[in-house]
């Protein structure tokens, strides 16, 4: 959720618990993961690193040295999230996002989406019984809005009051040092109907609002439930904005010759042609074919140099219907550093408020419109601290990966 | 060169878990498990997880061929899943206990179930089969002892479920060869029980195991026995395609035009016996699109043979041949009426024209189609045939082969079709998969494999036991409901 959105629904009354938080603690704009989705944004999260250090560079990512799609999960993670840390107590971790499969740590988790099965989704296997008898779903299933959108915000409904059980069974029965507790649904409810949110006669302007109040409820009632020696975090991993386009970037790659398929249409990447010089991988990660790296590319070490300025300036010079699409053209070196850095995409792309970019291989042209209104944003997620400390701890400009760091200094603050 | 299947994907391979589908672009999961695969656009991804080799994490199935799989190694069939687990159901039977000795040659773990039923039908008739076969303790031994092959083997009818269901549960074949059912057409003319129950057994065997392999095994490939038969021979002459239409078959009608391209191809099937493989059909496709199952649809030819390294390796493990009117099939019963002197039996003209195929050939068969599975939701069609002969041509080469090289008096007969077919009619089959999408290539010619048959009916044992049967070799069934003995229309002496 965007910062802004919080701010004023915040002000507006439907999110007074919020709003109180937000007038005794540090409310701050936070920038997200690059590229700003959830999976490198929440591993950055709990993990306080970046992609570089942590290796989760998106949902999808190529098993090294080959072409082979893969689907990076928590096994793939490489820095421990803050639960494993030492000193770190009990925790209760319900609903983080990649981290399935879950696996032992001193206290209960549930993981959160992309979760095959609660069976593994859950640690200690035992609670998965009392999971299942409060009807509990990781997510929403993603289909249903494409079908019906009533229905949908139904389901949205259904596992948002799921999800409420499962956390007021865990916060009754499990002793714990820390206790995390995300939302998921408030991602699908934006990118469906980011447009009723911004539009107060929309006819769904008012169950958006309204999932956010009950929301909010919750807050409430864990506001209450603390006490004063206590810290509360509240953050969102990106914010949200109005989706204009879809760019299909390989699109554009293969327009201008960058990229070539062996395949038309291609089942994958493993249909990239021997010439191709580069290609994306969603959202705009912009991987070199290079010979080092994979086993039909062309290009070596020293062609790489070229071939950044290069693409660079091309895309900065993209342009759809007289606007530009890239707000700014990220080289590897500059944003990952870390023992995981080579491994991530060689440019990452930033777009322009309105761009949604996608990295399909598919894609028959340079952009579109899905029935996706909403789209994540970089610079303005939000990140709210609240009790003794906060304001010292609280970096003026915070980025997900400071999180933990500042959760840490305010418990070692308690610590004395 | 490649080997047929080398270009294939976990998307095919029944190791696969199919984990779910993925759509980023909403960040979110769905429940709907994968569906059509990979969507169109790109933008729905569907995840895998590999259970044999869990290292993998979860990945795109169409990442990985075959080719590149270490779980699949090299045979002459093609690659081959290491220890692939293959049920067969009616593994007693004449082409069920060969394959399953084939298959565990080659490194598979077979299992199979069979209830005898075909014994119990043929004795019901008061026929054998001529090649005596052993009792199934005996030839588990045998295998064991002789081959080295253990087969996990349990008796039972398919068409009780839960017992069926739990034998897959426990075994989690990763191909089931459906070769269950009755394969008699005169048989299943006999009367109105015997109709009942070939259709009974057939049809509801095989609709029962496609619910308990969508509850049970969804992601195995079903290997279901259909015939030739099923397609009937179309006096138009027009050819009968592999189950669809290809893609460039048109419906040309008062002056308009369709594609006819992926619909079922017209049935038209020749007893009651083919219309319960034509039901089959119907409820195998049917199970394909509801729930994702994948299954070839085998239009398998007529069998002849006896032969295999395998079935030749020890007298207990012998493959049963019968050549009675109801469960002999034409070339196996020629060779029969040969070696006791019977005149070969053509009905009406003998210009039938049907599709044949050796034992042999149709093992190399099965086994290139187990190697090469089907895509989810994939129903395809294969007519198994390796060439294809007029009766008249077939009574010759085998009348021609026990002449020249046994030494018999072989005659020929025109007798009454007792059967309602067009004894002349076009036929142009069209069988293509097989060798173009599968490498198969026939290995055994006719000449070749009745000769192997003559060497084995005339063994002194196996020709007592044919004589025991003659009266059964005329035909009395009548697909009118007559029951009488066929006169003899015409007699060539050679
Ligand atoms: N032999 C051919 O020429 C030929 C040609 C085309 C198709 N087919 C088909 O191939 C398959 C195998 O043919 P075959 O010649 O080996 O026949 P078969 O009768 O020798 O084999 C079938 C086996 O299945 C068993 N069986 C039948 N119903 C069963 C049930 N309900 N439960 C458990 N076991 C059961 C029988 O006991 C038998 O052992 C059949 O489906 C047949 O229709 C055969």
């Amino acid at each position: 959720m965007p910062f802004g959105l919080i701010r004023d629904l915040a002000a507006e009354d439907a999110m007074p618990n919020t709003q109180q938080l937000i007038a005794e603690g540090v409310f701050r704009r936070m920038t997200s993961s690059i590229p700003e989705i959830s999976s490198v944004a929440w591993s950055s999260v709990i993990t306080g690193t970046n992609p570089g250090v942590h290796g989760i560079f998106g949902f999808t990512d190529l098993a090294p040295g080959t072409y082979r799609l893969v689907f990076p999960n928590f096994n793939s993670l490489k820095a421990p999230p803050f639960w494993e840390w030492k000193r770190s107590g009990r925790s209760v971790i319900l609903n983080v996002p990649s981290t399935f499969p879950a696996r032992p740590l001193n206290g209960v988790m549930v993981a959160g989406f992309v979760a095959l099965d609660l069976e593994r989704a859950t640690y200690p296997p035992s609670l998965v019984p009392h999971l299942r008898e409060m009807d509990y779903r990781v997510d929403v299933d993603a289909q249903t809005a494409h079908k019906s959108l009533p229905l949908f915000l139904q389901d949205l409904e259904h596992t948002l009051q799921a999800r409420i059980k499962a956390y007021r069974y865990l916060w009754e029965r499990e002793e714990w040092d820390t206790f995390v507790l995300v939302f998921t649904g408030t991602d699908r409810l934006a990118h469906f109907l980011w447009d009723a949110y911004e539009d107060p006669t929309h006819t769904y302007h008012t169950a958006f609002v309204n999932h956010l109040r009950r929301i909010d409820e919750v807050i409430g009632e864990i506001a209450r439930r603390i006490t004063s020696n206590d810290v509360l975090m509240m953050l969102s991993d990106h914010g949200f904005g109005k989706l204009e386009y879809d760019v299909y970037i390989n699109f554009f790659l293969r327009q201008r010759g960058f990229l070539k398929l062996a395949k038309d249409p291609p089942r994958g990447p493993q249909d990239i042609a021997d010439g191709a010089l580069a290609f994306a991988l969603d959202p705009g990660r912009i991987y070199f074919h290079l010979k080092e790296r994979f086993p039909r590319g062309p290009l070596s070490r020293a062609d790489r140099e070229a071939l950044l300025d290069e693409l660079t300036a091309a895309f900065e010079e993209l342009e759809i219907e007289g606007r530009k699409v890239v707000q700014r053209v990220y080289r590897r070196e500059e944003i990952y550093t870390g023992p995981q850095a080579e491994r991530g995409p060689d440019l990452v792309l930033l777009p322009h408020d309105g761009f949604n970019l996608r990295g399909s291989l598919k894609a028959r042209k340079l952009h579109g419109k899905d029935v996706f209104t909403g789209k994540h944003t970089h610079a303005d997620a939000f990140l709210l601290v609240w009790g003794e400390g906060a304001r010292e701890s609280t970096p003026d400009r915070p980025s997900v990966s400071d999180v933990v760091h500042v959760m840490e200094e305010l418990r070692e603050r308690r610590r004395g | 060169m490649k080997l047929h299947n080398a270009q294939k994907t976990c998307w095919n391979c029944p190791a696969i878990d199919l984990a779910g589908k993925v759509d980023f672009r909403a960040c979110g999961q769905s429940v709907e498990a994968f569906e059509r695969g990979p969507d169109q656009e790109g933008d729905v991804y569907v995840m895998a997880e590999c259970k044999r080799r869990p290292e993998l994490g979860l990945f795109d199935p169409m990442g990985i061929t075959f080719e590149e799989c270490p779980e699949w190694v090299e045979t002459p069939f093609g690659y081959m899943l290491k220890d692939m687990r293959v049920m067969i159901l009616g593994i007693d039977g004449y082409l069920g206990w060969t394959l399953a000795l084939w298959l565990g040659a080659l490194g598979f773990q077979v299992s199979g179930v069979d209830n005898y039923s075909r014994r119990d039908w043929v004795m019901e008739r008061g026929s054998h089969t001529v090649v005596p076969i052993a009792r199934m303790t005996e030839r588990l031994q045998a295998a064991r002892e002789v081959l080295g092959i253990n087969i996990n083997f349990r008796r039972m009818d398919i068409l009780d479920r839960s017992r069926l269901r739990e034998f897959i549960e426990e075994v989690k074949p990763e191909a089931i060869v459906h070769y269950a059912e009755c394969p008699s057409a005169p048989y299943s003319m006999i009367d109105a029980d015997h109709a009942i129950e070939v259709q009974r057994n057939n049809v509801l065997g095989t609709l029962g195991l496609l619910f308990i392999m969508r509850d049970t095994v969804p992601e195995t490939s079903l290997l279901k026995l259909g015939t030739m038969g099923e397609y009937g021979t179309p006096l138009t002459g027009r050819p009968i395609f592999e189950g669809m239409f290809p893609a460039d078959a048109v419906l040309r009608w008062r002056g308009r035009e369709w594609s006819l391209g992926g619909e079922l191809t017209p049935r038209d099937p020749v007893s009651f016996y083919h219309v319960s493989k034509v039901q089959d059909t119907f409820n195998v496709y049917e199970a394909c699109k509801y729930w994702w199952l994948r299954s070839y649809d085998i239009m398998q030819g007529v069998i002849y043979g006896v032969h295999t390294e395998q079935v030749a390796a020890d007298p207990r493990l012998r493959t049963r041949l019968d050549i009675d009117e109801w469960f002999g099939t034409v070339v196996n019963r020629f060779v029969a009426q040969a070696v006791v002197g019977i005149p070969l039996t053509i009905y009406g003209a003998g210009e039938q024209i049907r599709g044949f195929i050796s034992l042999q050939d149709a093992m190399q068969c099965m086994t290139r189609l187990i190697c090469s599975p089907p895509e989810p939701g994939e129903y395809g069609v294969v007519n198994q045939m390796s060439g294809y002969y007029s009766i008249r041509e077939l009574a010759e080469t085998v009348a021609r082969v026990g002449r020249k090289e046994f030494n018999l008096p072989v005659k020929i007969q025109r007798v009454e079709n007792p059967r309602v077919e067009a004894d002349r009619h076009p036929f142009e089959p069209i069988f293509e998969r097989l060798p173009n999408d599968f490498g198969f290539e026939p290995q055994v010619s006719l000449e070749e494999e009745i000769y192997r048959m003559f060497e084995l009916l005339t063994q002194p044992e196996i020709k007592a036991r044919i004589e025991q049967k003659k009266h059964l070799i005329i035909p009395r069934t009548w697909w009118s409901g007559m029951k009488k003995q066929v006169e003899t229309l015409e007699l060539w002496e050679e």
